[in-house]
């Protein structure tokens, strides 16, 4: 478009709007981040102060040292590291759902669908039964299991599989190579862009993953950041700022992971598509 | 109970290594509470003396439902288990904990009359059957500030309800945004304390649930005329410790854990604040026992075991060095009076508030029935302006065919 | 691997995973529903015992039970309108330039969509509070009394429903944001050439390409506030009496408060079913759009 200067006024006036708004959106996160730094007296100060009067570093110390969080982020990470082989499991069922014809696709394709309408308090105790009679129970596989696949991602794998022309795939077949080649050579290069969309989603979800990790682990080693801070999250303990102190904890690596893919995320979304 | 893990293997055969003793089966103790890390050392000479590996797990409150919930689906729960009494009924109702009326004659330490009289025994039992033992102590007692009251012109806090509905009366007229007590409208027990003290009860003489007794109805008086004074807020969001600490609600019922957070939080305040036992009614002071008691899971594997932990847990030394630890009274009446805590003047005031105190009936599940529709009435007067009549006659209708039998 | 074969291999690992955890629980909560399982019934199944329709019949008399499904309409009816057309305004405003400075705001919409629901509920209870909340005490500053964000029936479900709307939008900001970028150059400029303005170009060319990606967003949307749970579970344990309890919160306080799971697995079926209708009535009515 051109530039004219009533248009670049309009464009400054947009980015201060946007400026605004973003500040209101990521205002409670920042009253986190600075809160985190407060003494527990100051945290209970009214009226409240923006800025940390006198900062400190002792909550966070206090995370690491006196709650075991080290262990919690080694736990979280391997439970995001599971997660990611639901990844390939999804994208092979978006390929299949997008490039067959087979007996049984319109009503497994209604299945995938109807799993996103139910929620999840409801099917907690069946769920957790069969995992338990998988003997499951207690374990990081038992942790991811439930979350693994979700109706939701292998739709947008599908949407994205769907766009690939089947000239390729045909012309793949016709130099004599076998379905699952075609999979890994082909379909899953082109595929990146929706692979990082569906990377950053699971990451999310594994990263803030609470009610199964608190289900099944039996054993506090086996805990995740989530369910470390929820421990805190109690009577026992008014110390707001501590609580802030694991809450950051919680979200700034999230904000870090996505500033650096971002670019990839919204590439992704629009190749899948969605348009 | 099956234990697979890597970790407590090489646990157990380092004990085996080291110590040299026979490898107990290890006992694995489910605790409330934002840290093991307490517990681990409270038990550590238990360790070391039984050669009985101790697996602490800590279990945040708000999840505790589902928690018990699955372990119960499973059979796969804890040896130990820490619960709540408001939830003990609804344990044992399921078969989840091991009645102990026989198995308890074997440890002389976990003989009934060693416990405060609140929780020992029968007073904790369901349906006739021992399903636990005392473990920590927990009351509500009166809180106050002693400088704010002594500027009203209040010398002493107030010795009944009554006198403490005109004092809050007072102190709300220190002006806009001023409160003269509090009540959480989470607090399901509080209103059952005040039909106590007024001498009724919620549980009729066959057991049943009945909030028909006068005690009730004068307890829903105070309940409601606290409210219709003005003397209390009426947003469920309001801070007790904030609330406290800032003077705007300067009278309130709470327990220890209150006192620990003013403590840490406003150490200015020290000497400006006191605790007292409940203001009476027309007939006592009673207040909540509440705390917590230790049970054993049904499916274990290891009850003996268990069972000599709780015994283990239940020395008044132990008891004591866990009040040092992490500030939880003791439930033993050794303990209770050891000069540790003796001497503390909190602590003096929690015990005489102990032995004036009772658990709540055990009808089946508290929290989420009886419990929640009494607050469902009386705040849906108080909030919203419900018709007394009417939302008294939905109390009983909804909760007909409770009981603690 | 035959060709034949070959779909079945790649879509079974995920069919054979989500039948055991979404479809099979589903079931059995179904069967669930038929009878009075409670806490002694999950110990031991010999105290189960079949009732029939009657956890139905109780749930269908039940004014909690009403409420709740009138508060998840309100919900609905507040959330997804707003939650869309925030998403689509920023996402225009958004894509109005591709400069870094642009795109670093990106980040700033995206934050509260990765942030876990407890440390949301830790933020927001305390920018809410009444007597201590940082709300209050910028109102006060002008003269204005403290509100009572979370404790007056009627303001509560705004305050829960607005939380909501912020951590909802992130991620179909970027959805959107996508799709506007997947829209080829040579349309605007055609339309410019037309003689379109700004508004015109957004509101002829933009809207109805966006239209498969709106679609999606607001189906999605749509699920996502009928099982409206996370932000009253921690903002307001659905209070104040019962004001912001939605039918998942009810399903899950009458499981898991109450253990009456027969009774609860009967409003979970009940709120699948809805879900599961409105769901196709919107895909019914796309088709016929597109016709």
């Amino acid at each position: 478009m051109n530039a004219s200067p009533a248009q670049r006024t309009l464009t400054i006036m947009v980015a201060v709007a946007l400026a605004i708004g973003a500040l209101i959106t990521a205002f409670p996160f920042l009253w986190m981040l600075l809160a985190s730094f407060k003494p527990q007296r100051e945290a209970l100060d009214f009226p409240p102060t923006l800025l940390p009067l006198a900062p400190t570093l002792e909550h966070y110390v206090t995370l690491f040292v006196q709650l075991d969080f080290g262990r919690y982020l080694v736990n979280t990470l391997l439970v995001v590291a599971i997660s990611f082989l639901g990844l390939l499991i999804m994208a092979m069922a978006g390929y299949g759902f997008a490039k067959f014809e087979f007996r049984g696709r319109r009503w497994m394709f209604f299945l995938v669908l109807a799993t996103m309408m139910i929620p999840v308090q409801v099917t907690m105790i069946p769920t957790f039964l069969i995992l338990n009679a998988m003997k499951l129970t207690n374990t990081l596989a038992g942790i991811a299991l439930p979350t693994l696949v979700s109706g939701f991602n292998i739709f947008l794998f599908r949407q994205f599989m769907s766009t690939i022309p089947d000239e390729m795939i045909e012309a793949a077949r016709l130099d004599g190579a076998g379905e699952m080649r075609i999979f890994v050579s082909i379909i899953v290069p082109l595929a990146v862009p929706i692979f990082a969309v569906q990377a950053v989603l699971t990451f999310i979800a594994g990263w803030n993953s609470f009610l199964w990790p608190l289900i099944i682990a039996n054993d506090q080693k086996l805990y995740t950041l989530s369910v470390g801070l929820s421990l805190l999250n109690q009577q026992l303990a008014v110390n707001p700022s501590l609580q802030m102190a694991a809450a950051a904890l919680m979200v700034v690596p999230m904000f870090v992971v996505f500033v650096i893919f971002q670019r990839h995320i919204v590439q992704g979304f629009t190749l899948s598509g969605l348009k | 109970m099956r234990r697979t893990t890597t970790i407590s293997a090489l646990a157990g055969l380092a004990t085996l290594l080291l110590s040299g003793t026979a490898l107990a089966a290890p006992v694995t103790v489910w605790i409330m509470g934002d840290s093991s890390a307490n517990f681990d050392a409270l038990v550590a000479p238990f360790e070391t003396e039984t050669g009985i590996d101790v697996e602490t797990v800590a279990i945040p409150w708000d999840a505790v439902d589902e928690k018990l919930t699955t372990s119960v689906a499973s059979g796969q729960g804890p040896d130990v288990v820490q619960i709540g009494l408001s939830k003990l009924r609804t344990f044992a109702d399921a078969g989840a904990l091991l009645p102990l009326n026989d198995l308890v004659a074997g440890y002389p330490g976990l003989a009934p009359e060693n416990f405060a009289d609140g929780v020992a025994g029968d007073a904790t039992a369901v349906a006739g059957q021992i399903v636990s033992v005392p473990w920590i102590s927990d009351t509500r007692v009166l809180f106050y500030r002693k400088d704010i009251l002594e500027a009203a012109g209040f010398a002493n806090p107030p010795a009944t309800w009554d006198e403490l509905r005109a004092m809050a009366k007072t102190l709300t007229a220190r002006g806009d945004g001023q409160y003269g007590y509090y009540i959480p409208q989470w607090d399901s027990p509080l209103p059952v304390v005040m039909t106590w003290d007024n001498g009724g009860d919620i549980v009729n003489a066959d057991g049943n649930v009945d909030f028909t007794s006068p005690g009730f109805a004068a307890a829903v008086d105070l309940y409601t005329g606290l409210h219709a004074d003005g003397s209390v807020p009426k947003n469920g969001d309001f801070d007790q410790t904030q609330g406290f600490i800032s003077g705007i609600a300067p009278m309130l019922v709470s327990g220890p854990y209150l006192a620990k957070a003013i403590a840490g939080a406003a150490p200015e305040l020290d000497g400006k604040w006191g605790i007292t036992t409940l203001p009476k009614g027309s007939a006592s002071g009673t207040s909540l026992f509440a705390g917590s008691n230790m049970g054993v899971f049904a499916t274990t594997d290891a009850p003996d075991e268990s069972l000599k932990l709780l015994e283990f847990l239940s020395k008044p030394e132990t008891q004591v060095e866990w009040f040092k630890l992490n500030g939880e009274l003791p439930s033993v009446k050794a303990a209770l009076a050891d000069p540790a805590l003796a001497d503390d003047p909190l602590v003096t005031v929690y015990a005489a508030q102990l032995a004036d105190a009772k658990v709540l009936p055990m009808v089946s599940n508290w929290d989420g029935g009886v419990g929640s529709e009494l607050l469902k009435a009386l705040n849906s007067i108080v909030l919203t302006g419900a018709d007394r009549a009417t939302a008294l006659a939905n109390l009983a209708a909804a909760t007909a065919g409770e009981s603690i039998n | 691997m035959t060709r034949r074969l070959a779909p079945y291999v790649f879509v079974g690992p995920a069919m054979l995973l989500l039948a055991t955890f979404g479809v099979f629980p589903i079931l059995v909560a179904g069967l669930v529903s038929l009878t009075n399982m409670n806490l002694g019934g999950l110990a031991r199944w010999s105290n189960i015992k079949w009732v029939g329709l009657s956890n139905y019949a109780k749930l269908f008399r039940d004014p909690d039970f009403w409420q709740a499904l009138w508060n998840t309409v309100f919900f609905v009816g507040l959330g997804v309108p707003c939650v869309v057309l925030l998403s689509l305004g920023v996402a225009l405003l958004l894509n109005r330039s591709q400069g870094p400075f642009f795109r670093a705001l990106r980040a700033f919409y995206f934050v509260p969509a990765i942030t876990g629901i407890v440390a949301i509920s830790l933020v927001w209870s305390y920018l809410y509070n009444t007597q201590f909340g940082l709300l209050n005490y910028l109102l006060s500053l002008v003269g204005v009394k403290p509100v009572q964000w979370l404790s007056d029936p009627t303001l509560a479900k705004f305050s829960v429903g607005l939380v909501a709307v912020w951590r909802g939008t992130g991620l179909n900001i970027i959805i959107l944001l996508a799709a506007l970028q997947g829209i080829p150059r040579d349309y605007y400029e055609a339309a410019a050439l037309d003689g379109a303005n700004g508004w015109q170009r957004t509101r002829f060319v933009t809207v109805p390409l966006l239209s498969y990606a709106l679609f999606f967003v607001t189906v999605t949307t749509l699920i996502g506030w009928l099982q409206f749970f996370d932000e009253p579970f921690v903002l307001t344990d659905g209070g104040p009496l019962g004001h912001t309890t939605s039918v998942s919160l009810f399903i899950y306080k009458e499981g898991f408060r109450g253990s009456q799971f027969g009774y609860a697995s009967a409003g979970s079926l009940v709120l699948f079913v809805i879900i599961a209708a409105v769901t196709l009535l919107q895909l019914r009515l796309r088709r016929r759009d597109l016709e």
